[in-house]
């Protein structure tokens, strides 16, 4: 099922959100002043880039201009991959500058290095990425690199990652095909092969990002279903979808998705910041429904992976 | 938690309050809270999140007939009539037109626009015969749209398809490019045009409409780009771009941060979200009466 024919399904009159309806019935007349800034979590963004999409030039492409753009809206941290990624042979090289440039905001930028298992010596970055560079984890691009999920050799990639304890991010689409220049040809996003080579690795710990496919559908079930498998909410589209998502349904079971598997993040700088960020407002949720989705999932996923060898 | 209410202020994120939203005076020109309905809940629901969010008018694109086929009557046009009239200060409705049948969609403008509560009309994506927006068809319908003052939304996309792989080459049959609305609106010169979705793809859309002024630009239904607005300020001109949500199916939070993003001031943030769209309305607000500040 293709983007398009996903997003006309949210059109569908039960996804207009019920909880609206509950918003607006709600008759809580003294509802808890909002925090103070004190009080207010800062936000640890888990999907951003760092240098140039190869088909624009961004505006917030330089790295220092990013940072100032993220910190404005109170994001405290940001795991950082390389847009060089998607498209460069000499992976080794795109890591060691996404180290170095990270290394110029200590503490704010973490670089999650990359790994193409369809380049000869592929150990040797995903070793790199680890004990060189001392990356929590990497981030893979399936469809840029012509290797499904399932393809044997990345789920060996799962599988080392996973023995050396790293993160392992996927992202799925970080472009609507619609718009690709003409010469680029991805394979088709396909959710369920994307679950097969997961299933193969149940201890790996996975974030995607860039999910564009609708999670009130059956078909994102079998994803559900793995409960090491977490989602940044980028890609989440229609009004109102952070709280069906909490507060009402997912996939074919119908029931609410588990608030510890969504995680903010921006995919800044190809989307707005805000973009992201006004999902958590657009939505009437509540501090102890916002906080996790904020922060406390990413710190809780990142604090469970080895950084050191 | 009541539904304006924010667990967290969103000035402490470097977001618009609802005070401030309300403030830029949004309408949303691209609403599809009666698309595929068949009762007034989902539109009821929709404008819980138009009010939490400080939206002040939501022009619907979809009154009138089904979906299918935008001639054929339907019981929900009762409700659709209903709402148009006794929202009339936050909701407004465009017809869609069926250029396969021009005759038809005088006789639909007539009757929702002329003698009803319709601001104007819209070209969908798709119809009956694969007819776009640019064919000879629509020149009774244009010309029926500048009589009656009516603003004109035209869906366009530039959908990469086809052998060989070009924008465009994979548009629906009758699904209408930016360059269409040029060829359009050259033959109507006095005419504004929308062209919606910014042509799927902002960098194409913006240089192929940049020459023609009656020709506007709107964002709605696509990802949001950073720098995608940015760029279409430079290429057009602030007065040359409107708002749309393209809610349900977008998110408001997608549609709104292509603004919020863009180096743009408080006013000019303001034209585009509402100012120009209600330049666009002025006349045939006027002619029906209906109350608008500009």
């Amino acid at each position: 099922m293709n983007r398009r024919c996903f997003l006309q399904q949210t059109l569908s009159t039960a996804a207009v959100l019920t909880a609206a309806a509950r918003a607006q019935t709600s008759n809580s007349p003294a509802a808890p002043p909002a925090p103070s800034a004190a009080e207010a979590p800062a936000l640890i963004d888990t999907n951003i880039h760092l240098f140039d999409w190869p088909f624009r030039r961004l505006k917030y492409s330089r790295t220092a201009d990013l940072v100032a753009k993220l910190r404005r809206h109170r994001v405290r941290e940001a795991w950082s991959g390389s847009f060089e990624a998607l498209l460069t042979k000499d992976v080794s090289g795109v890591n060691a500058r996404l180290a170095e440039e990270c290394r110029g905001h200590p503490g704010f930028l973490i670089p999650i290095g990359t790994v193409n298992p369809a380049w000869p010596d592929w150990e040797e970055d995903l070793r790199r990425c680890h004990e060189v560079h001392r990356m929590p984890g990497i981030r893979l691009y399936p469809r840029y690199h012509g290797l499904a999920v399932n393809d044997p050799e990345m789920i060996r990639l799962l599988r080392l990652a996973t023995e050396r304890g790293l993160l392992v991010q996927i992202a799925l689409e970080l472009e609507d095909p619609r718009v690709h220049h003409p010469v680029l040809q991805l394979p088709p996003l396909d959710v369920g092969t994307i679950a097969q080579g997961l299933k193969a690795v149940p201890a790996a710990r996975v974030q995607l990002l860039d999910c564009t496919f609708s999670f009130q559908l059956p078909i994102v079930q079998p994803l559900l279903d793995l409960a090491n498998v977490t989602f940044d909410f980028s890609s989440f589209e229609s009004v109102g979808i952070l709280d069906r998502l909490l507060n009402e349904k997912a996939g074919g079971r119908g029931t609410p998705i588990a608030p510890e598997r969504l995680l903010f993040g921006s995919h800044a700088p190809y989307f707005p910041v805000e973009a992201a960020l006004l999902r958590l407002f657009e939505s009437p949720l509540t501090r102890s429904q916002l906080e996790p989705l904020m922060a406390g999932n990413a710190r809780r996923l990142l604090s469970a992976v080895s950084t050191a060898p | 938690m009541n539904a304006t209410d924010f667990a967290f202020d969103p000035a402490l994120y470097g977001l618009p309050t609802r005070a401030q939203l309300r403030a830029l005076r949004i309408w949303d020109l691209h609403y599809h809270g009666f698309n595929n309905a068949t009762d007034e809940g989902p539109h009821q629901r929709m404008m819980v999140f138009a009010e939490r969010l400080g939206i002040e008018r939501v022009v619907s694109l979809d009154i009138g007939g089904s979906r299918t086929d935008p001639l054929e009557s339907s019981p929900f046009e009762a409700v659709q009539r209903r709402i148009l009239e006794k929202q009339k200060d936050k909701v407004s409705g465009m017809v869609r037109i069926e250029p396969s049948d021009p005759d038809g969609s005088c006789r639909k403008m007539e009757e929702w626009i002329k003698n009803g509560p319709c601001v104007g009309i819209k070209y969908a994506g798709f119809n009956r015969d694969g007819i776009t927006c640019s064919h000879r068809n629509n020149d009774p319908i244009i010309r029926l749209a500048r009589e009656l003052g009516a603003m004109v939304y035209i869906h366009t996309w530039m959908k990469i398809g086809g052998q060989p792989r070009r924008p465009g080459g994979g548009n629906l049959a009758g699904e209408s490019t930016p360059a269409d609305v040029v060829e359009l609106a050259k033959r109507f010169p006095d005419v504004n045009l929308i062209c919606g979705h910014s042509g799927g793809d902002w960098e194409l859309g913006t240089r192929t409409v940049r020459q023609q002024k009656n020709v506007f630009f709107e964002f709605a239904g696509s990802d949001p780009h950073s720098g995608a607005v940015d760029h279409a300020v430079r290429e057009l001109g602030i007065d040359r771009i409107v708002w749309g949500g393209h809610g349900p199916s977008r998110s408001y939070a997608t549609e709104l941060s292509k603004v919020l993003d863009a180096d743009l001031t408080d006013t000019q943030q303001a034209q585009i979200f509402g100012g120009n769209a209600r330049r666009l309305a002025q006349p045939i607000f006027a002619r029906k009466g209906y109350r608008m500040s500009p």
